[in-house]
């Protein structure tokens, strides 16, 4: 369309320009005919300025010479720059030879300077001795400078700073020292503290350890365990003797792994959904656990106190039992029993309510983390098809999230276990009670009575 | 002294190669044979103590042959066992526990070696070593836990029964 439009507007364009400088053409097909016929006339501008240039013909003559001229004089110029220049190579090599032979022995020696302050230069850049000395990199990679680019030479004064520099370095690896520096916080902001450091293998604060990078000392972000960081406190303490303290003998990369372990929220966090649900159903289970174990430590206790009384109470299941007897005094020793076992069957049921569910948790939670072991592992091989087996890494990931809901599973189903057993244990202990002795309470009672 | 100084830091070593599971493990040992311990003077003392103050009231009765007798008697067999049993069943559940213990440390052990296979992308056995013993380290120890916990709570369940067929043989019945 607009391709369209713009040939529309060049045709109606030319057509305005014919209409001005030559024969009118009424409309497209006379215009085609005229030009197919070459009768477009040139326009008396075109004239006029071919007159022009023919009239000015003598004057570009004149201009021509002239630049042919100016030519030849720059090429005689150039000649003799040339030949100038081979002088001056000459003479250049002339004066190299002399300054090599005027150098002589001193020149290997320069080579061994620059050799030595660059090795010195990338071991101190290491080196946890520069966050107490500052300024000497400068020193040194002015001091290299200067031995390489062959036209200075490094005065005696800074040739033994050298030598004084890399002794120093000897000497501080062997010390540990305490100084003040500016440290960065984990939080981003700067403090200045006493910094001690343990030869070139750690640098720590009271209470932290720190680490050096980019020329800049900054807290870890995660610390080792609390035995090493304690040791820090007691080093910077320490005035003389011997003090133990937790050296990272990798210079710091072991304390630098830390950060790459993720915490335990993390870790959960891995687990996904079906980590969370795992430990929702386990806290259902603890809040069962503990609805039983108020209940079964009330019921019990009130069995125990039934016991050693003669008066029967109603507020727990023996005494109900008991009121059955006191109810069916004149009942023969058959018709009792039967009647006090129906009483002892009607009592079980509260006793051993939930005991099967928190015994049916601990059983579901291993097999949950097994579905979130499967799922995990699902996106893994999802992982293996779009990328292949190439980066263990890719894969690795996957693996240790499904085993989180693993850990997530046993770790609910091991406390639940044994929850279980406790109140288990406590609702057989009343059960046992009910079963196999209240008969022989109710014969102390009648006993007792005939007596009486 | 160093001696045991040097013992204690091998027991310290070693609970740190373990990590945490190991030390849950360490604990459940300690309570499962704690509760052993208890049930073993438990049958030389209060068992004993018990049966004797049993022994006089039965035989001190006038008459053992009524239903009644013979539901008091029930009555008493019935809670010198439920003494005897005591916590036996929280020893049982102990030992069962134990290996799944293991078994937790095996899992969070293995998640450690992939986690330095994530960091580090290869199979660099130095690195996942630290991993490996936190596998295999608690693993090992809830067998052993729960293998001498087998035998000592085996044995407690046999003389628990023993001892109340005794109870139950010495409590004579006229007929």
């Amino acid at each position: 369309m607009r391709k369209f439009l713009n040939v529309v507007i060049a045709i109606a364009l030319s057509g305005f320009a014919f209409s001005a400088n030559a024969q009118e053409a009424a409309n497209l097909d006379e215009l085609l005919e005229i030009v197919r016929q070459g009768k477009v006339n040139e326009s008396a501008e075109f004239r006029q300025r071919e007159q022009e240039f023919r009239n000015n013909q003598a004057q570009q003559q004149q201009l021509l010479a002239d630049a042919n001229a100016s030519q030849r004089a720059e090429e005689r110029r150039s000649d003799q720059l040339e030949a100038q220049f081979a002088a001056n190579d000459d003479q250049l090599a002339a004066l190299e030879t002399e300054f090599t032979n005027e150098l002589g022995a001193l020149k290997e020696v320069l080579g061994v300077l620059t050799m030595v302050a660059g090795d010195a230069r990338s071991q101190m850049e290491q080196s946890l001795t520069t966050t107490q000395f500052e300024g000497r990199d400068e020193f040194i990679t002015s001091l290299i400078e200067k031995t390489s680019s062959g036209t200075q030479l490094p005065s005696i004064e800074e040739i033994e700073r050298l030598w004084f520099e890399v002794q120093r370095e000897m000497t501080e690896q062997g010390r540990v020292v305490t100084f003040d520096r500016s440290v960065k916080m984990t939080d981003g902001s700067e403090e200045t503290l006493p910094v001690t450091r343990i030869g070139v293998f750690n640098i720590a604060t009271a209470g932290k350890y720190l680490k050096f990078e980019q020329g800049l000392v900054a807290e870890l972000d995660r610390q080792p365990e609390a035995r090493f960081v304690e040791s820090t406190a007691a080093l910077q303490g320490a005035s003389s003797g011997v003090a133990p303290f937790g050296v990272d003998p990798s210079r710091g990369s072991i304390l630098a792994l830390l950060i790459q372990a993720p915490s335990l929220r993390e870790r959960v966090d891995f687990g996904g959904t079906i980590g969370y649900l795992i430990l929702g159903v386990g806290a259902i289970g603890i809040l069962l656990w503990i609805e039983r174990v108020i209940y079964l430590t009330a019921i019990s206790g009130k069995v125990k106190a039934q016991i050693k009384s003669d008066v029967v109470n109603e507020n727990n299941p023996l005494g109900r039992i008991l009121a059955v007897h006191e109810a069916n005094k004149g009942a023969d020793v058959e018709t009792l029993e039967l009647k006090i076992d129906e009483a002892i069957l009607k009592e079980m049921p509260p006793l051993e309510r939930f005991l099967t569910m928190i015994k049916l948790i601990s059983a579901i939670a291993p097999l949950m983390g097994l579905l979130g072991t499967v799922t995990g592992m699902i996106n893994t091989f999802q992982s293996m098809t779009l990328f292949g087996t190439g980066d263990p890494k890719l894969m690795a990931g996957g693996i240790s999230q499904a085993l989180v809901t693993t850990v997530l599973g046993i770790v609910v189903a091991l406390p639940t276990l044994f929850l279980h057993s406790i109140v288990n244990g406590m609702s057989q202990r009343v059960v046992h009670t009910l079963e196999e002795q209240s008969a022989g309470i109710i014969a102390v009672h009648a006993e007792q009575n005939k007596g009486a | 002294m160093y001696a045991l100084i040097d013992i204690f830091e091998q027991v310290r070593d070693f609970m740190e190669k373990g990590g945490p599971v190991l030390v849950v493990i360490f604990v459940a040992i300690l309570v499962l044979w704690a509760m052993v311990l208890e049930r073993l003077i438990y049958f030389k003392t209060g068992h004993n103590r018990q049966v004797n103050e049993v022994m006089g009231t039965w035989e001190g009765r006038d008459e053992r042959t009524s239903w009644y007798a013979h539901k008091i008697r029930e009555a008493m067999i019935s809670q010198i066992t439920m003494d005897l049993r005591g916590s036996l069943g929280h020893i049982k559940t102990l030992v069962a526990v134990i290996p799944l213990m293991g078994l937790l440390g095996t899992v969070w052990g293995m998640i450690e070696v992939f986690d330095v296979l994530a960091v580090l992308g290869s199979a660099d056995v130095k690195a996942m070593s630290a991993g490996i013993s936190k596998a295999t380290i608690p693993t090992m120890a809830g067998m052993v836990g729960a293998l001498s916990g087998v035998f000592a709570s085996s044995y407690i369940e046999g003389r628990v029964n023993k001892e109340a067929e005794l109870v139950e043989d010495h409590l004579t019945m006229d007929h």
